[in-house]
């Protein structure tokens, strides 16, 4: 209970200092009006019938919307852990905060929660606009959809969390970041199909837990489709979460501890 | 038997430099540098008392603090808080002390200062309103009351280090740690932020304070005991008097005669002299310590015909102790 309260802190701290830059607060969300305007418009040059191999019938831009929403999740992850962080050593807070009796793991996720809340409220955002121009959502699948979500957000924390204890050793060069960010736009499936670009990109989408994520979102939301049908990739994402998660607090908590020996925990 | 508020015994740091990508390149199989940033530190600090720890940076200072605050783990040896140790019992080590940062950067500055300690109270385990009460009480203290609403970002150097001694404050810890509190400070602000530490934090609030600082008026004026430390070591510690009395050199005197008397010359002294506006010769002498000097330089003056008015002897401060410190690092 008393942790559940830190981590409320956490987030009115973070809605404090967020709406105090009231213009930036609210150009964000005139952001993402634009952006799917945008591909609203692209994707009538990309006419890539319905039955292509890993559109699953669906009309493109409404693959790219849900692509773009929830790959949104996994940039907050690796923001919200590896950034926020960062920002912190770099203004001194973090110290502030780690001489507090609070444990160093509630103030990481204390620390990322308004990022992933953010997150949330932007991915409806999207939704909302995109149905605005036609995309048409269902909802009968709305709590595997929900299962999937879940699931996604630790898988994606736990390369966050993983991304973090990098930036706890090594302070810059946090080559998680890069390398996840990068092969998830590039191979997991969030701007174009990938199942028929060959045996390496198709084999590297499968290392992805974007791959699964978007996918069965895509089908639970766009199809409809039931909880049985969306197994599969419900019982990947619960692997990554359970190799990605216990490895990240792992090698967050030894680099916590080797920043500690050598008392570089608050330096930057 | 009550355990001392701080005890420290042979505790060691060895920090190790890190290799640039160059030398790991040129010289992958060399081995990382060794830097010592504690050497063999014994301290105590008893409860309810101001503990001065002195000496240049790069003495240690600040590693020695954070090590109690649980920010760095310590090489060797044992460090405890109220008889626990800093490494094994972490969570009651915390809540035993409160450390204050010499970092003023470490508020959010888009927060006001009510706003920053009510979160930081949180994180101390305090709920919600007990939270908003414990800022509030601790912002009176401070004389920021008027002022808990203006974001940190508008807030003076003195307003910053106030708040920062608030947030030490707010799980209420019998041991507060202080970090060169008055570094940033202009003079006037420092001495009301030393009176406060003197008087209502230690005087009236009962904590036992550890001072870190540099400043030698700051340490002779406010710390009972204080030690001295010197690249990593504690050269000296003890009371102010402890600390300078037996130091080899010269002892200082100031020697005030009339008549026309030429002082004597010898190796042993080293005179400065000026006249006084009633006429007198007022004569600022450097005598070595120990053996007749100082007796042979009176029989010298009265034997030129002087009549000695005032001869008093100035005690040794810090500045002694710094300045043979500078000596030794420049011998060696």
């Amino acid at each position: 209970m008393k942790s559940l309260g830190t981590l409320g802190a956490f987030v009115k701290r973070d809605f404090l200092i967020e709406t105090s830059y009231r213009t930036s607060f609210v150009l964000q969300f005139l952001g993402i009006f634009f952006s799917v305007v945008i591909w609203r418009f692209i994707s009538r040059f990309f006419n890539a019938p319905p039955d292509t191999p890993g559109m699953d019938g669906i009309d493109y831009f409404a693959y790219v919307l849900l692509g773009l929403a929830f790959y949104h999740y996994l940039s907050a992850a690796m923001l919200a852990f590896s950034s926020k962080i960062r920002q912190e050593q770099m203004t001194g807070t973090l110290e502030a905060m780690l001489v507090t009796t609070t444990p160093t793991g509630t103030i990481v996720l204390g620390s990322a929660l308004w990022e992933f809340l953010m997150t949330s409220i932007k991915v409806l955002a999207y939704l909302a606009v995109g149905m605005l121009f036609g995309v048409h959502l269902r909802f009968e699948s709305l709590l595997p959809c929900l299962l999937v979500l879940a699931l996604t957000i630790l898988a994606f924390s736990g390369i966050g969390i993983l991304s973090a204890a990098f930036v706890f050793y090594l302070k810059r060069g946090d080559p998680i970041t890069y390398l996840v960010s990068s092969a998830s736009a590039l191979f997991g499936g969030v701007f174009y199909p990938t199942e028929d670009m060959g045996g390496l990109i198709n084999g590297l989408s499968k290392l992805l837990p974007i791959t699964y994520a978007l996918r069965a979102l895509r089908r639970a939301l766009l199809k409809g489709s039931s909880f049985a049908d969306l197994l599969p990739d419900i019982g990947m994402l619960a692997l990554f979460v359970v190799v990605l998660l216990p490895l990240g607090a792992l090698a967050f908590r030894f680099a916590v501890r080797k920043a500690r020996q050598e008392g570089s925990l608050v330096q930057y | 038997m009550t355990p001392a508020a701080i005890r420290t015994e042979r505790l060691g740091k060895t920090y190790v430099k890190r290799r640039s990508l160059r030398e790991m390149v040129l010289k992958p199989f060399a081995r990382a540098e060794p830097v010592e940033g504690l050497v063999d530190v014994d301290l105590e600090v008893r409860r309810g008392e101001i503990y001065g720890l002195l000496g240049p940076n790069g003495a240690g200072k600040t590693t020695l603090l954070k090590i109690l605050a649980c920010l760095i783990l310590p090489t060797r040896g044992v460090a405890q808080v109220e008889g626990r140790t800093v490494a094994g019992d972490e969570a009651r080590v915390k809540r035993s002390i409160g450390f204050v940062t010499a970092d003023e950067r470490s508020f959010y500055w888009r927060l006001s200062g009510e706003e920053n300690l009510a979160f930081f109270a949180r994180l101390y385990g305090l709920d919600a309103e007990a939270a908003r009460r414990r800022a509030r009480r601790l912002l009176a203290d401070m004389e920021l009351e008027e002022v808990a609403g203006r974001q940190f970002m508008g807030y003076s150097s003195g307003m910053k280090q106030r708040l920062a001694i608030c947030r030490a404050l707010l799980h209420d810890p019998p041991i507060v740690c202080l970090d060169e509190p008055t570094r940033s400070l202009d003079p006037l602000a420092a001495k009301h932020l030393r009176r406060f530490i003197s008087q209502r934090l230690h005087g009236e609030g009962g904590k036992t304070v550890l001072l870190a600082t540099h400043n030698l008026q700051e340490a002779e004026e406010m710390c009972g005991r204080l030690a001295i430390l010197n690249r990593g070591r504690v050269v000296r510690h003890g009371r102010l008097e402890e600390i300078t009395a037996g130091l080899p050199g010269r002892d200082q005197y100031v020697i005030t005669v009339a008549g026309g008397a030429t002082p004597p010359a010898d190796p042993r002294w080293v005179l400065e002299t000026g006249p006084q506006s009633d006429g007198a010769l007022r004569i600022t002498a450097a005598i070595e310590r120990g053996g007749t000097a100082l007796s042979d330089l009176l029989r010298g003056l009265l034997a030129g015909g002087a009549t000695i008015v005032a001869c008093s002897r100035r005690e040794a401060g810090l500045q002694e102790v710094f300045d043979r410190m500078d000596d030794d690092r420049g011998a060696a």
